[in-house]
């Protein structure tokens, strides 16, 4: 720690410069066996984390057993065939090694968090958890039940009800139709065949990418990796390109009955890919309609002007296919109508083109400055390599992203506007109890 | 082994009218945060004005002198930034997230709201709904947190940990503005606030510009903040809340000495060493014995806060699945609490907990918003941000005697207040 001060003293000559020039590069390396490895160096902390992604996603999980594939990445976390899970504990817990991982729609993922002093003994952690799984029965039934019960738990959250709800109507015979969490049905129907099943076909180096940020060089890097992930070989069985494009479902109104307060609304509509060409406009899209905190249209006119809710936001969620455009707010229940109705006024002055140049400006002032705040931490430096790697984006798309941000014209988000918010298209998911008005 | 500490050297100034100053340079990233600390929060409020302090960091959004209702946020936005503000019991902050470049414009923003604050009716009637929707959703219609701020309300008599922070319902729906006016005079005073910068800045730059700003405001006299000495517990308490849960939470929490530097350093250290130990980490005790082994629960934490003011509850708790009891668990809690007691920590375990929390506070240092928080929050209970490396040292100097004497004294079942989320039965 005692470096810093001239590590900083290098750096304090490019704070002024703009902050696409100042990031460090990604330095990119590809291991025999195929995977992929980038890395963005970074000394001011001295710690390391990194990300492995492969395409094993809960797309994958197989029919009614939703929850497989973070089931897998909760057991490969668990223990080892050289460690049971107490001695696992143990030797992480004295290396103060986080290791974790979870499950996505397109993805999984095994993290790890490691002071530099502990770099080598981690990677060697990170590796044994990854290639040498330990499928020990008795974990698995033990994992299971309490992810059962946590599943349980989770039903007494409207949030977690809602999201339910929302991925059955717009996915209904897709993978992406269930949270990678699973739910309390399926997670009682997975075998742990299935959870290895998935690992023998899709656990593999090709088409995988390891993320790294923190205080290592590239050759300190490889020098670990290269004998730690030695003899792991092959090729995943299908990638996300094999994930078949949704088919759209439009207009659906669902209700799930609780016994709350307030009514969670969400809206909900097929969004758009990782790759799709408008991505940036649907970018600033999304940031004046309610992706932009107290500066959007929602909470403008939901919140600052009527106080109807606490909360209220928009987001898509990119994935290898188009993944959801989500509207959400919660209100008293008795107001629900009234909050859906100011929602759908918003949406439909914007899909009819009601979009000022001002509003579009400060948009991507807005995101143009924040750029470097999404890049200020080796955690987010991870997440943001990871998909980069995992989608086979440009290296240089941190670079080129404010430019892209900025090239984006009113008429292209207009024309996105139109194509997104027609209120007619979105599904409409309400829970909250049957008859408003239980009371404070 | 505990490694060396972590932390950014601290640049301080205090001003004429009692405005204080900590920066924390890092030039990695062209980003800084500011945050405008206040003693002041939830313990300042008086009888029948729960949530007064939260509501009023709601107000500080609604138009000031010189900038409309909604105009600081979209300003930050504008430059680039994120803003946003928080309140505890004992602080409220309120902080953006900005280009370095913009940190002088932000603090004159800060400093122009905090002196000339609009606080109009009309915007407090609109306010005061989405704050009772706040409430709602985040107390109303959760049963878990509905349950522990039950708790901490009859575990305890006189500390003003026992109400909410967000405010009962009851009290939200009779504030008024005249409750906010009276507040805003009576603590939003210079000698109440603590900037913190941390980021791609100079010093002597923000002190320059603190000076100008914030170091201009009206010298006040600053009164002693409410603190009572809470009674020492006479024996257990129980309690049930009976609500629309899915499966059943029992939950334990007693008061326990907070951190006093110099004065009870390793006895503080022990109490948050003990509970590394119990809840943290992946061989955390309450999880190894009572989730893996004797399958009580399906999930179970624990924890100490030893930077609050005055005490803190020590809490730990347990989700149940459908076939495990609260009687079980609680049985299995005080005996895993129990063994720890009487048995200390091995070396290996003591170590291991020393070790991963001096890595946390290494880890922290990625992420300047905590960096921050962190500064801000022990300067405002009264620690100060310069005792960060004295706590350090103080949890290196435990030792498993003190693990077993902290739990003798403190984690006792007759001095704790036991909840039960107990899911409602429909009939």
């Amino acid at each position: 720690m005692r470096n810093l001060m001239s590590v900083l003293t290098v750096l304090f000559l490019f704070a002024f410069t703009p902050a696409a020039q100042a990031m460090p590069p990604i330095e990119q390396a590809r291991l025999d066996n195929g995977l992929r490895v980038l890395l963005m160096q970074s000394s001011n902390v001295p710690m390391v984390v990194m990300r492995l992604n492969l395409p094993a996603g809960s797309w994958q999980d197989p029919a009614g057993r939703g929850g497989s594939a973070a089931m897998l990445a909760a057991m490969l976390g668990d223990h080892t065939a050289k460690h049971d899970y107490v001695a696992w504990a143990d030797k992480l817990d004295a290396a103060a090694i986080r290791l974790g991982g979870g499950a996505s729609y397109d993805s999984l993922s095994m993290t790890l968090t490691v002071l530099k002093e502990a770099l080598a003994e981690g990677v060697d952690t990170f590796a044994e958890a990854g290639l040498q799984p330990g499928w020990d029965a008795k974990r698995f039934a033990v994992l299971q039940s309490d992810a059962v019960a946590g599943a349980q738990k989770s039903l007494e959250e409207p949030g977690v009800r809602a999201a339910e709800e929302t991925a059955a109507t717009m996915y209904p015979k897709h993978g992406y139709g269930h949270r990678p969490d699973g739910d309390l049905a399926s997670l009682k129907r997975i075998e742990l065949k299935d959870l290895q099943s998935m690992y023998r076909k899709q656990f593999r180096p090709e088409g995988a990418v390891l993320a790294v940020s923190g205080d290592v060089t590239m050759d300190e890097l490889l020098a670990l990796i290269r004998p730690a992930f030695a003899g792991w070989k092959g090729k995943p069985a299908v990638s996300f390109t094999d994930i078949p494009e949704p088919v759209a479902v439009r207009g659906e109104q669902r209700q799930v009955v609780m016994p709350t307060r307030q009514m969670t609304v969400q809206m909900a509509r097929l969004g758009l890919s990782r790759f799709d060409k408008a991505f940036f406009a649907d970018m600033l899209l999304d940031h004046i309609l309610g992706g932009g905190g107290f500066a959007s249209r929602l909470m403008n006119e939901v919140r600052e002007q009527r106080g109807l809710v606490y909360g209220v936001y928009s987001y898509f969620m990119p994935l290898a296919v188009p993944g959801p455009f989500v509207i959400s707010l919660q209100t008293r229940a008795d107001q629900a109508g009234k909050a859906l109705d100011v929602v759908r006024e918003v949406m439909r002055k914007m899909h009819d083109g009601d979009i000022g140049k001002q509003e579009l400006a400060a948009a991507k002032a807005n995101l143009t400055g924040s750029f470097a705040h999404r890049l200020d931490s080796n955690a987010k430096r991870v997440g943001l390599m990871s998909m980069i790697g995992f989608y086979g984006l440009p290296l240089d798309y941190l670079q080129n992203w404010e430019a892209r941000i900025n090239a984006v014209t009113l008429a292209e988000v207009k024309h996105e506007a139109a194509r997104f918010l027609d209120a007619e298209d979105w599904n409409v998911i309400q829970v909250g109890p049957e008859v408003a008005g239980s009371g404070d | 082994m505990a490694g060396a500490a972590p932390f950014a050297p601290l640049h301080e100034a205090a001003f004429d009218n009692g405005v204080r100053l900590v920066v924390e340079e890092d030039h990695s990233a062209p980003v800084a945060i500011v945050q405008i600390w206040l003693k002041v929060g939830g313990r300042d409020e008086t009888s029948g004005k729960t949530g007064l302090a939260h509501v009023f960091e709601h107000m500080m959004f609604k138009g000031s002198k010189k900038l409309a209702a909604g105009e600081f946020s979209r300003r930050i936005a504008a430059m680039g930034g994120n803003d946003n503000a928080f309140t505890s019991h004992d602080y409220t902050a309120y902080f953006e997230i900005v280009p370095a470049a913009k940190v002088d414009e932000v603090l004159g923003m800060e400093a122009e709201r905090f002196g000339h604050l609009n606080l109009r009716a009309e915007d407090f009637a609109k306010e005061i709904q989405v704050i009772q929707e706040e409430r709602r959703m985040r107390t109303d219609d959760d049963p878990n947190s509905r349950m522990f701020e039950e708790l901490t309300s009859v575990a305890l008599r006189l500390h003003p940990y026992r109400e909410p922070v967000i405010g009962w319902m009851q009290d939200l729906k009779k504030l008024d503005i005249d409750d906010v006016r009276a507040f805003y005079k009576a603590h939003y005073i210079p000698g109440n606030v603590t900037v913190v910068v941390v980021g791609d800045v100079d010093f002597a730059d923000i002190k320059k510009t603190v000076a100008r700003t914030f170091g201009k405001l009206k010298k006040q006299p600053v009164e002693a903040r409410f603190n009572p000495v809470e009674p020492e517990p006479i024996g257990p308490k129980r309690m049930v809340a009976v609500l629309p849960a899915q499966l059943p939470m029992l939950a334990v929490t007693m008061p326990v000495p907070v951190w006093k530097p110099g004065e009870n350093d390793r006895e503080a250290a022990a109490l948050a060493v003990a509970t590394e130990i119990l809840a943290g980490g992946r061989s955390a005790l309450l999880n190894r014995e009572i989730v893996d082994k004797q399958r009580k629960a399906f999930a179970a934490a624990a924890g100490y806060d030893p930077f609050s003011m005055g005490i803190d509850m020590w809490f730990a708790y347990g989700m149940l699945g459908p076939k495990q009891t609260p009687e079980a668990f609680e049985a299995a809690l005080w005996a895993t609490i129990g063994t720890l007691r009487d048995k200390g920590p091995d070396a290996t375990q003591l170590a291991a907990a020393k070790r991963r929390m001096v890595a946390d506070q290494v880890f922290a240092q990625d992420s300047l918003y905590i960096r921050a928080k962190e500064i801000g929050m022990l300067e405002t209970v009264g620690i100060g941000a310069g005792k960060r490396d004295a706590w350090l040292a103080a949890l290196g100097s435990v030792r498993a005697e003190d693990v077993k004497g902290v739990l003798k004294q403190w984690i006792r079942q007759e001095r704790s207040t036991t909840g039960l989320l107990q899911p409602e039965v429909k009939s």
